[in-house]
């Protein structure tokens, strides 16, 4: 069957599926322990992506905000930085990481913020002797690249501006890309299993985060500064995205020569697989047998729904690259048809990422790929082209295409707000591909009872 | 070690000039690998290196073919005796951001790894004044680490030299960017030697050279040639030879004091009331 590769030619984005470069640069921030990402822009760069880490966790995030007005735009917004450091460095004693964020204006104007961090550098020293902060300088212009690309940066300027060489740790670095907190506690889980001692980068588990009885509520990342400072001497880097963290990891390689592994995000069996092959391979851990009889498990549920209810079935992905192309493999192992999949940048290099290179090749189905693609060319195929989809994948933002159309829909990815607790649910790894599983079951079930499309079959399964 | 070094100076004082003969003298008589990164909208920076070639600069291919299609081998061109040359290039005049352009160059550049290690020089050579932030990139932390304003004694001249000189005092903190000299390139005016060494000590620097007037650079350029390919015997090719020495050896690196307005308009006035 065939699978076509295009790019959006219509000019103009209607309903964007991405955010912009300062709102992944903020999410890789909020991921450090200790950490306050200062945005060098106008408010409302840092207000809106607040309010979406808010929908998505439903929790607070502390993010600064150089608040440029017109006459930082014309005489140049360097000294707000410098203040705005400063500010930051008093008003919280435990400060220990700002990642400088830059957004349009301040890129356009020229702002030099690696010259403002090292002046910074010098004030806060004579300021705070007995403190050490870090102040990693992150060019996140919104008119290149993505929310995806704003997050690679921000996690590669971590690390260079930290990272340090000391004696070798024998842990495993671990960049996991853009998940969610479910995923990084399943993520910890595996690496646990097999006894191998890691730094996750960043460690999000806690951004979902508790109600104590003292009332008190902090909601922050777990990422230390010795995390990464300690990532230069580690046995390796996986990285489990191809485009959310692997210039940090190559990074690593090329200065600290920690050898890299630049990987799949592991959403279904097979990714899985490759995943824990990896792990076992960089650190010489053996894969345990728990973790095959969880494999067991998943294949088991997987398979009383493929074949039953998923097969021929028809489903258009939308959403962060790695994610998106991840659940297309997922969706053809599950005998789910992948038959939509729509990347949300310009990035040039999709068509040649070998995992969308394999799906061409095994797919069964026909598949159609956009890139540099939006939300209307879902909408306009299902209102005006006659396409029908079974069901769609993505996250909140698509939500009033598939309630429209009455096409069920998996919320997964970043944002989702409009179902509760997904932050909370894995869809890594074997546990997360079962769950993932049942969701999509489950979802395609109530739309059947909803439409009173053959429900009685649910009375004999 | 590379030195990377960035010409700034008023438009039309032969800036451009000065830098393609500095480099076509590094490189002829000292045997120096140079590359030069043009970063006037008007892409005139390497002309005289490339034989009048028109470029394809860096800006054109990005409008025409996108980012992605961008490689060391289309866009930098090898001229007179192996010197590298680039052109940021930029939008039509009256449109755009022409610093932005600047910036989106650099960056790419270093992101192709067009600024290889074995060079003993770059050359940025950079439009007329620091009208903003784009045109600042050259000496922005990690690029050129030194500089060098190319005037004359006309008084214009000296105000665009003075207000550069601002705008490195504003760099020198935050990259480590240091002025080099001044080099004179001159206008034949009355005691122009006086009014630049008086204009240079003030700031805290050196005249590192005076170019004398020669027509022979004229006929070069409308050669489409460096005086030193045109006639390297020439006294012009000798003086551009001069030069270059000066800056090899070069040691005097200073952060300048600007002259406020006040001081600068008595300065010129001075040796502007002399006939």
């Amino acid at each position: 069957m065939s699978c076509t590769i295009i790019n959006k030619e219509r000019t103009g984005v209607i309903n964007p599926i991405l955010n912009c470069q300062p709102c992944g640069a903020q999410y890789a921030g909020i991921g450090i322990k200790d950490c306050i990402p200062l945005v060098h822009g106008g408010q409302g760069c840092s207000m809106f992506v607040r309010l979406l880490f808010a929908q998505h966790f439903k929790e607070n995030f502390e993010i600064a905000s150089s608040s440029l007005h017109e006459e930082a735009a014309v005489f140049g917004g360097l000294k707000r930085v410098e203040e705005g450091i400063e500010v930051l460095a008093r008003r919280y004693p435990d400060l220990r990481v700002i990642p400088i964020i830059t957004c349009c204006s301040t890129e356009i104007i020229g702002d030099d913020i690696e010259g403002s961090a090292r002046k910074a550098a010098r004030r806060l020293k004579e300021l705070f002797p007995d403190r050490e902060i870090f102040l990693a300088p992150v060019h996140a212009p919104s008119f290149k690249g993505s929310h995806v690309t704003g997050y690679n940066e921000c996690i590669a300027s971590l690390v260079k501006t930290i990272a340090r060489k000391g004696e070798p740790n024998g842990k495993l670095n671990v960049f996991t890309g853009w998940v969610n907190p479910g995923d990084v506690s399943a993520l910890k889980g595996y690496l646990k299993e097999m006894d191998v001692q890691a730094l996750v980068i960043p460690d999000i588990e806690s951004l979902d985060s508790p109600i104590l009885p003292d009332k008190s509520i902090t909601t922050y990342g777990s990422t230390t500064v010795e995390d990464l400072a300690d990532t230069a001497n580690s046995v390796g880097s996986l990285c489990l995205s191809r485009y959310e963290g692997a210039t940090a990891a190559t990074f690593l390689e090329s200065k600290f020569k920690v050898p890299a592994v630049v990987t799949s995000t592991p959403i279904g069996i097979k990714n899985t697989d490759a995943m824990l092959q990896n792990i076992s391979r960089m650190t010489g851990k053996p894969i345990p047998e728990s973790l095959v009889r969880e494999r067991g498990l998943a294949i088991d549920s997987l398979a009383d729904l493929a074949h039953m209810f998923f097969a021929g079935k028809k489903v258009a992905i939308f959403g962060n690259p790695d994610l998106a192309i991840a659940l297309a493999q997922f969706c053809h192992e599950v005998e789910l048809e992948p038959a939509l999949l729509l990347l949300g940048d310009d990035n040039s290099r999709y068509a040649k990422d070998p995992r969308i290179v394999e799906l061409q090749e095994t797919l069964e189905c026909e598949m159609e790929v956009v890139c540099n693609a939006d939300l209307w060319d879902l909408e306009d195929r299902i209102r005006n082209k006659g396409m029908k989809y079974d069901l769609i994948m993505g996250h909140s933002k698509g939500r009033y295409i598939a309630i429209d159309a009455n096409v069920p829909m998996v919320r997964v990815g970043f944002p989702t707000f409009d179902r509760a607790g997904l932050y909370r649910h894995p869809i890594i790894g074997y546990k997360g591909a079962a769950m993932l599983g049942d969701q999509i079951a489950n979802t395609l079930f109530a739309h059947m009872e909803y439409t009173r499309d053959r429900e009685w079959i649910l009375n004999t399964w | 070690m590379t030195r990377k070094i960035a010409f700034y100076g008023k438009g039309g004082i032969g800036k451009s000039t000065t830098q393609q003969n500095t480099a076509a003298a590094m490189t002829h008589f000292y045997d120096r690998k140079v590359f030069i990164h043009g970063c006037d909208p008007k892409a005139d920076a390497t002309r005289l290196i490339l034989g009048g070639k028109p470029q394809d600069t860096i800006m054109d291919m990005l409008r025409n073919e996108g980012e992605d299609k961008i490689t060391i081998e289309k866009v930098v061109k090898t001229g007179f005796e192996g010197i590298r040359c680039v052109e940021s290039g930029g939008p039509e005049p009256g449109v755009g951001c022409a610093g932005r352009g600047v910036i989106t160059a650099i960056n790419l550049m270093e992101e192709l790894g067009a600024y290889t290690p074995e060079l003993d020089f770059i050359f940025f050579d950079v439009l007329g004044d620091v009208v903003c932030g784009g045109f600042a990139m050259p000496i922005r932390d990690g690029k050129a680490e030194e500089v060098y304003i190319v005037a004359s004694g006309e008084m214009m001249a000296i105000y665009a030299a003075n207000n550069i000189a601002r705008g490195l005092l504003k760099y020198a903190d935050q990259s480590g960017v240091r002025l080099g000299g001044i080099i004179c390139n001159s206008r034949k005016v009355d005691k122009e030697i006086e009014l630049i060494e008086e204009f240079t000590d003030a700031l805290g620097t050196q005249m590192i050279h005076f170019v004398p007037r020669d027509n022979i650079v004229q006929k070069a350029e409308f050669n489409k040639k460096s005086v030193v390919e045109y006639d390297a015997a020439c006294n012009q090719a000798n003086e551009y030879m001069i030069l270059a020495q000066k800056i090899i050896d070069n040691q005097n690196f200073v952060i300048p004091s600007p002259l406020a307005m006040d001081d600068l308009e008595l300065m010129v006035a001075k040796y502007g009331l002399m006939d």
